[in-house]
């Protein structure tokens, strides 16, 4: 082992990075924004699971568990009336509702009190928080109800999901895209910097052929591809890992279709401003990682801070990743305005991202 | 050979940043001609050779080709361009490599007289990547011409490749440029520049001289080309 050619690799490495200020740019800045944005999203979050109580006890302990629940730092509560309380469950105003019937207090009385508790499902992480608020809120009951011992038997309703319903299923149905969409990206901007770096590039624009001609083709050819790849993942998640789904597969496929587009269109659009497949594979951390962080993949859009909310909102992944959810957990279909808007905005990436890959793919050289 | 000019470049200057790459080139190319632009590294050749196929736009001048204004994509179908490095596609096969340059060129028919004429027609079914250096010039070369180009632009086609190989390119020019087809081939070895029918001299992105190699030996005053070279290089330089 000879230190003199040890020390002459590693001086070698540093000086070819030293010219290298792009990347040396994304070494140090990619760390700052990604953990700068996990730490903003985590620590900035205040918002909790909106819960709505429709208190219709015609005795006094129902406003006993109410007045707790509304104190609990677990939800945030709302006053509504049962009868709206699916509506707004299905707008997302609300992520649960609890109902405490007209005879809660005789049942309180009595030694069994059995609330409802109707979940919107979709989101398993929010469902806990609701039924912890309510436990306090029943423990408080039962310190108010002197001499007896009482029994708590909450009945759940699931809107979506269910009981068996799972973090697999709720991150299931976003992983299926994302997984898609992050691989598609990554095998287009090495390709096409490849075109590039091989000279062949060079040759396709001394050609006839038009710029939107090569953009068009590539996106066939890696749609084609995509589409085999979102077959495979679509049959495995199902019926391997027997994730649930609500939804009808050919609207998952054709979700994960656009998906796939705008996934190439991304690739070539951000090829344009790499020189080599090695700045290209750094731009995966700085447009992959905050994709994933703020679009609702792992904490809901709505949690996040309010700055970022709007970061959210433009991200086409965000759309993609609630069209998916709203297909395989809520059983959505083209006749859900949520789910249009979701496809209409994904597929409008499709078309800018397009024009963009177009209009940046330059037939001159310099 | 007629007097119909293939290429026509007035008083063209390219500049990169500061570096001036061309400094008013005047060149005019006739039809069915070899013209061989002759210059050491870094002299402009690749850059002239660009800018007539309109992958680069001269700052001043203009360049003519085939008798439009370039850069304009409608004459690219006529010309072929053979980069200096073999760009191909590793993966794909030769005839598949070759197909596509056809396809793209609206040439579908004219895959299998290409591979032929470069003769890689019974290697038409190996994967490039595990090529050799010169097969792949063929090839490459295969891909260039196989739209039976007006105009073909050769950057240092033969940089690489054996004598014997070279010889072979030689005779496949000639019989291209008997057929009417204009090559303007670079290169910076000057056993080739005999080849050519004219030179053109570049250093410093200036053209020194032009003319029959004959005429190049008398304007350098030595009947080695190289060294008419070197000395036309050395008076631009004093």
């Amino acid at each position: 082992m000879s230190g003199h050619r040890v020390r002459a690799i590693t001086r070698r490495l540093l000086q070819g990075f030293r010219r290298d200020r792009r990347t040396l740019a994304l070494l140090f800045v990619a760390p700052i924004v990604i953990l700068g944005l996990l730490g903003y999203l985590l620590r900035g979050s205040t918002s909790s699971p909106s819960v709505g109580i429709a208190n219709e006890d015609s005795g006094p302990l129902g406003a006993v568990v109410a007045d707790a629940l509304r104190h609990s730092s677990h939800i945030t509560t709302t006053n509504i009336s049962a009868a709206d309380g699916d509506a707004r469950l299905i707008d997302g105003s609300l992520v649960a509702y609890i109902v405490l019937p007209s005879d809660f207090s005789r049942q309180a009385q009595s030694g069994n009190v059995a609330p409802e508790v109707h979940l919107e499902g979709s989101q398993p992480g929010n469902d806990a928080p609701v039924l912890q608020a309510l436990q306090q809120a029943l423990i408080n009951l039962a310190s108010q109800v002197a001499g007896r011992s009482v029994n708590f038997q909450p009945r759940i309703h699931y809107l979506y999901g269910g009981a068996s319903f799972d973090t697999l299923d709720y991150f299931g149905a976003a992983f299926v895209g994302l997984v898609v969409f992050f691989l598609v990206f990554v095998i287009t901007i090495v390709s096409f910097l490849n075109e590039r770096s091989q000279g062949t590039l060079e040759r396709l624009m001394a050609s006839p052929l038009r710029r939107g001609e090569i953009v068009l083709g590539y996106m066939l050819g890696f749609t084609v591809l995509a589409l085999v790849q979102a077959a495979e993942v679509l049959i495995f998640s199902l019926a391997v890992l027997k994730i649930q789904n609500q939804g009808n597969v050919l609207l998952i496929f054709g979700m994960e279709a656009l998906m796939a587009i705008a996934a190439v269109n991304l690739g070539i659009f951000l090829s344009m401003f790499a020189r080599s497949e090695f700045q290209a594979v750094q731009f995966i951390p700085l447009v992959v990682v905050p994709q994933v962080l703020l679009s609702g993949i792992i904490f809901p859009v709505s949690s996040e801070p309010k700055g970022l909310q709007y970061l959210s909102d433009v991200l086409p992944l965000t759309y993609a990743v609630n069209g998916m959810r709203d297909i395989m957990v809520k059983g959505a279909d083209l006749t859900w305005s949520s789910l249009q808007l979701d496809a209409g905005v994904v597929a409008g990436f499709c078309v800018v991202l397009i024009a963009a890959g177009t209009a940046t793919l330059r037939r001159r050289l310099g | 050979m007629s007097d119909t000019y293939a290429v026509d470049l007035e008083n063209v200057s390219k500049s990169f940043g500061a570096f001036k790459a061309l400094n008013g080139v005047n060149l005019r190319v006739r039809q069915g001609e070899i013209y061989g632009l002759l210059g050491p590294n870094g002299s402009g050749k690749t850059t002239l050779i660009r800018l007539i196929c309109g992958l680069l736009e001269a700052h001043a001048g203009t360049v003519t080709v085939l008798g439009q204004r370039m850069p304009n994509v409608a004459v690219l179908r006529h010309i072929g361009y053979m980069t200096q490095q073999a760009a191909l596609y590793p993966a794909l096969s030769v005839g598949e490599n070759v197909a596509f340059f056809a396809a793209i060129n609206g040439a579908d028919a004219g895959v299998k007289a290409a591979l032929e004429l470069v003769q890689l027609y019974d290697r038409r079914g190996s994967v490039v990547a595990t090529l050799s250096g010169g097969l792949r010039q063929r090839c490459s070369l295969a891909c260039a011409l196989v739209h039976r180009p007006e105009l073909l632009l050769l950057d240092e086609p033969t940089v690489g490749i054996d004598p014997q190989l070279r010889v072979q390119f030689w005779e496949s020019f000639r019989q291209m440029a008997a057929d009417g087809t204009t090559i303007i081939i670079s290169s910076h070895v000057m056993d080739e520049a005999d080849r050519c029918q004219r030179l053109g001299l570049i250093q410093y992105g200036r053209l020194l001289a032009e003319g029959t190699p004959a005429d190049i030996r008398v304007q350098g005053g030595s009947q080695n080309l190289e060294e008419a070279f070197l000395a036309l290089a050395g008076r631009n330089e004093s």
